[in-house]
């Protein structure tokens, strides 16, 4: 497995993780914990736009990769 | 003139009614809880009745007696429900037996209480050393409620210093294979979402015995068919497990590249992941 297809595949558990955390934001019956998982979800958002970005850079750096 | 069988049966049954009508109108108290003078209450009505049940005593004052203790009964338990002076004068109170961890031999005196009768009220809540005691009340009922000294209570999570995940109640949605919606939208679902959800484990709703939504929105189901093994709700531990391998696979890359900024980009995101797993922790384990 190529670097690039790695790090997809994390960004891709990434934001899976971030699904199933705002979908207990929604659910969690007590307000701290629905307040404690939004907060998260918001943190997770940063860290997943900057490994998109870093993703798109390397498709830029390495156009052979692109499409995969 | 009836047989004198005939009569005592009579008796007996219209007795039974009245007292019946009667001790609820004295209200209910659980049978262990009563105190020394409910106690007494009790017998006393019990055997004027039963003295006029047999004959000892004629019907008019059988019944003039049952009235007059029924009467001053309520009279009592009313004015001592509005007032805390009739309750302690005729409930008695609570008195301290053990205070700092030294047994109040005088308290024990007035309430005609052996040692022996403390250290067995005690051994029954599995306290067998005294020295354990930091503070003992004896109720109103002569039960010893104890509190046990800081470094001999039960270990909470608190004294652990551990975050635990708040227990809010639990639902139960499906009993006998039938759903239940009010359930359901208490905790902000719908019949669809537990359709989704059986869908997922792969049963029909018909087949469930009992189903139960914990406060994260967990189901948790039990079947008819207890040969089915149907698998155990983990989607929190597999929630942290993808998180800490997100964390650890961003470590790998910051290790791998030679780019600087990416470098540090890969670190930071790490850094920040391992913020999320700390703050969500005790809320999926």
């Amino acid at each position: 497995m190529t670097t690039y297809s790695k790090v997809q595949q994390t960004l891709v558990s990434l934001k899976s993780a971030q699904a199933t955390l705002e979908r207990y934001a929604l659910i969690a019956q007590d307000e701290k914990a629905r307040k404690t998982f939004q907060r998260n979800v918001d943190k997770l958002q940063s860290t997943i736009d900057r490994l998109s970005q870093r993703v798109q850079t390397m498709e830029w750096e390495e156009p052979q990769y692109k499409g995969f | 003139m009836l047989p004198a069988w005939l009569e005592i049966i009579i008796r007996s049954f219209s007795l039974i009614v009245f007292l019946m009508v009667l001790t609820r109108l004295l209200g209910r108290k659980i049978a262990s809880r009563m105190t020394y003078f409910d106690i007494v209450f009790a017998i006393a009505l019990g055997m004027i009745a039963a003295a006029v049940s047999i004959r000892l005593i004629d019907v008019l004052s059988g019944v003039i007696a049952l009235l007059t203790w029924g009467l001053i009964g309520m009279g009592i338990s009313y004015l001592s429900l509005k007032s805390k002076m009739v309750r302690d004068l005729v409930h008695g109170r609570e008195a301290v037996v053990i205070k700092h961890g030294k047994v109040m031999e005088d308290q024990l005196k007035k309430m005609r209480y052996t040692p022996e009768d403390l250290l067995q009220q005690l051994r029954s809540k599995q306290i067998f050393n005294l020295a354990d005691v930091e503070f003992a009340v004896m109720e109103s009922d002569g039960e010893i409620n104890a509190l046990l000294k800081s470094n001999r209570q039960p270990i909470t999570p608190k004294h652990l210093g551990v975050q635990t995940a708040p227990e809010t109640g639990v639902q139960t949605v499906i009993l006998d294979g039938n759903i239940l919606d009010e359930p359901l939208t208490t905790m902000g679902l719908n019949r669809g979402w537990l359709r989704t959800e059986l869908e997922k484990i792969g049963v029909s709703p018909e087949n469930v015995f009992i189903a139960q939504v914990d406060g994260m929105g967990e189901l948790y189901i039990d079947l008819f068919d207890d040969t089915i093994q149907i698998p155990q709700p983990s989607t929190r531990q597999l929630l942290l497990n993808s998180l800490e391998q997100a964390k650890a696979d961003l470590e790998t890359y910051s290790l791998e590249t030679d780019n600087q900024s990416a470098k540090k980009m890969y670190r930071q995101s790490a850094k920040e992941l391992s913020s999320v797993i700390y703050d969500v922790r005790h809320l999926l384990k």
